[in-house]
């Protein structure tokens, strides 16, 4: 009941002392509105991330590429290595415990022509374990099959962009479609791949852009053997995330086997995942310090007004007091004041948060939004705040001697 | 039977005989010393004094006589260093703040020479106070604060702030206040000292209707003129009562 009127008191107080009080919060207000920022980037970063890492094929995705080796002498072995080849795709398919899908990836600029129509067009020559592991799919007709590799056939699957962009309007399906100066058989268009950290910009459109080819079709038509058919990269996938070191070693040692020379790059995601969280960590810690110690600053500040306020208020605790307010009472009345008057900057700091956030998601294109389980955290220590630094003053006001706090004037 | 009971029938040869039956304030033998440093100071010397109840008294004296301190000991705002204090029954003299917050808080009623209204509520507010601090729900309060302004003839301006009052009507709410918990006993320090005389005078006149009523009221002033409406006054002088210490009829 005390507490309650303690309440109705504080919120008068504000309202009679509005500036003040403002300025008393100012620290608590950023405080709160800096744990709002920090979390909610963080939550929505990390949010995003593993969203794209799902839409792109999950975490599981192994990454191999080609590095340049500088130049070191090397060894014969190592001379006639010409880089990552489709053998190497195949003795990872066929070695590799740890790794259940694997495709190599060749990419070039080709001419299209469909009719009339003909274009440089980015071509891409797969294997069928291509489509699992970046989560893409047909949408009409059928992707690359293994048929269509081991036969080398001259099939051809569109990028939703692509059939729209040769086709219009009419079904690609069974036409024939002229890459390079032969004729490929449309067998398939791609569903619209979408994902935005933005919702502006599609990051997965260039996906809706490609066209599909067998990787034994591409590595042939440009006069190669299959064997030593060059690949620009590979994606492999990984059967366990928990063993992501093991199956990264793994297809180092192979690769190491067929080229006697590190000219290759093996990046995990998971590896990735791991690093980031770390760097996240270290990002949220941060802001959390910066935000704590703005909290305390805050503290101290709404703990000097208390103390100023309560000089004022001698002669008001000294009535109270000799109309009857036991010392606990008079406690519970400083003290609540303090949380109130905080947690009150706490939800300006939860608005300042929010202008926090949407200004930093200007800057990165993005969106963080606030979570109510943030709000509660923020609120939860500007109260806290209030709590400790609030202690002192009421501590002092319920010991305050009657007979001496009505002499004061 | 005697020899459990020994120390209860040992004779207090110093202790002034206690009355038959109690009146509602009786000090004895009280003594307050302020210890300043190296040289102790006596405030009270050795005060013996009864109160009846619906009695309205004047305590008066020069300033230094420990007028002050006899008022804060009988208001249970400080303990006496020595001697005994009844307050209806109660021995009210050697207790705790938290116990002292209650008496106050119960039996006493207290009126100030500088209102000491809360300047940010209501007066409604500032009468319902005592009732805060004792306890009372939302709805008891607010009909005995109200029924309090009615008997100071303020009702009227329960909803203002005391700003809003002339000093004379902040001292009606102040004594309003002083009535709302029913007290045993309203003290009041130089309840006229900050108005005109006129002003003044009519306050007076309000205690004087109260102590009609049976209500026990203890004032606390150096002006003579004041003193000489009330009933009996308690002279004091450098810690003792001179002058009107007993009842007289």
């Amino acid at each position: 009941m005390i507490l309650l009127e303690s309440i109705i008191d504080g919120i008068r107080d504000i309202k009679d002392h509005f500036g003040r009080t403002m300025l008393q919060l100012l620290g608590v207000i950023l405080g709160a509105g800096s744990i709002v920022a920090t979390f909610s980037l963080s939550t929505t970063g990390k949010e995003a991330a593993m969203k794209y890492y799902k839409v792109s094929g999950g975490i599981q995705k192994i990454f191999v590429g080609n590095k340049p080796t500088g130049k070191v002498v090397l060894s014969a072995k190592a001379l006639a290595s010409q880089g990552l080849t489709v053998r190497d795709a195949l003795a990872i398919q066929r070695d590799a415990k740890l790794i259940d899908l694997v495709s190599p990836v060749s990419t070039e600029s080709m001419t299209v022509r469909y009719r009339t129509l003909e274009k440089p067009r980015s071509v891409m020559g797969i294997a069928p374990a291509y489509s699992p592991m970046n989560d893409i799919r047909a949408a009409h007709g059928r992707f690359i099959t293994d048929n269509d590799v081991s036969s080398a056939a001259r099939v051809a699957v569109l990028g939703s962009e692509r059939a729209t962009e040769f086709f219009g309007s009419e079904d690609p399906l069974g036409k024939t479609i002229t890459i390079n100066g032969t004729g490929y058989e449309v067998v398939g268009v791609m569903e619209e791949k979408y994902f935005s950290f933005d919702h502006k910009r599609n990051v997965m459109r260039w996906m809706n852009k490609q066209m599909y080819i067998p990787i034994t079709t591409f590595v042939t038509r440009k006069g190669q053997s299959l064997e030593q058919g060059k690949i620009a990269f590979m994606h492999a996938r990984m059967k366990d995330i928990t063993k992501d070191k093991e199956a990264v070693d793994e297809i180092k040692r192979i690769l190491m086997r067929e080229h006697g020379v590190e000219d290759y790059q093996v990046f995990s995601r998971v590896a990735n995942l791991r690093r980031n969280e770390q760097q996240n960590k270290m990002y949220d810690m941060t802001f959390m310090i910066c935000g704590l110690i703005s909290l305390i600053v805050g503290g101290i500040v709404v703990m000097n007004i208390q103390l100023a306020s309560f000089n004022e208020r001698v002669r008001e605790v000294g009535t109270r007091k000799a109309i009857g307010a036991t010392p606990a009472q008079i406690f519970a009345q400083f003290l609540s004041e303090s949380v109130l008057v905080s947690l009150f900057g706490g939800l300006i700091g939860l608005v300042v948060g929010q202008l926090f956030c949407s200004g930093i998601g200007m800057l990165l294109r993005a969106a963080p939004a606030m979570t109510p389980d943030t709000a509660m955290k923020a609120l939860i220590f500007a109260a806290g705040t209030g709590l400790v630094f609030g202690m002192y003053p009421a501590i002092r006001a319920s010991r305050l001697n009657p007979i001496e706090a009505l002499r004061t004037e | 039977m005697s020899a459990i009971f020994k120390y209860e029938v040992e004779e207090k040869d110093n202790v002034a005989p206690m009355p038959a039956t109690r009146p509602l304030i009786h000090l004895s033998r009280i003594t307050k010393t302020y210890d300043s440093g190296e040289n102790e100071v006596q405030a009270l010397r050795g005060v013996d004094a009864g109160i009846e109840r619906g009695e309205f008294v004047s305590i008066i004296g020069p300033s230094g006589s420990g007028k002050s301190t006899l008022m804060h000991i009988l208001g249970c705002l400080d303990s006496p260093t020595a001697g005994e204090y009844w307050l209806d029954g109660d021995d009210v003299a050697m207790l705790s703040a938290r116990a002292l917050a209650k008496i106050r808080n119960q039996k006493i009623g207290f009126v100030f020479q500088t209102f000491n209204l809360l300047p940010r509520a209501t007066i409604w507010k500032n009468v319902e106070l005592p009732l805060l601090y004792a306890g009372l729900g939302r709805g008891e309060r607010r009909d005995r604060a109200f029924e309090a302004l009615k008997r100071v003839g303020l009702e009227k301006r329960a909803k203002h702030r005391p700003n809003e009052l002339s000093g004379g009507q902040r001292q009606r709410v102040a004594i309003a206040r002083a009535l709302v918990n029913e007290p045993s006993l309203i003290l009041a320090d130089e309840p006229t000292g900050n108005l005109d005389t006129k002003t003044g005078s009519d306050i007076i006149h309000i205690f004087e209707a109260l102590a009609a009523n049976n209500q026990t009221i203890v004032l606390v002033t150096h002006d003579p003129a004041i003193a000489a409406r009330t009933q009996r006054r308690i002279t004091i002088v450098d810690g003792v009562i001179v002058e009107g210490d007993t009842i007289e009829d």
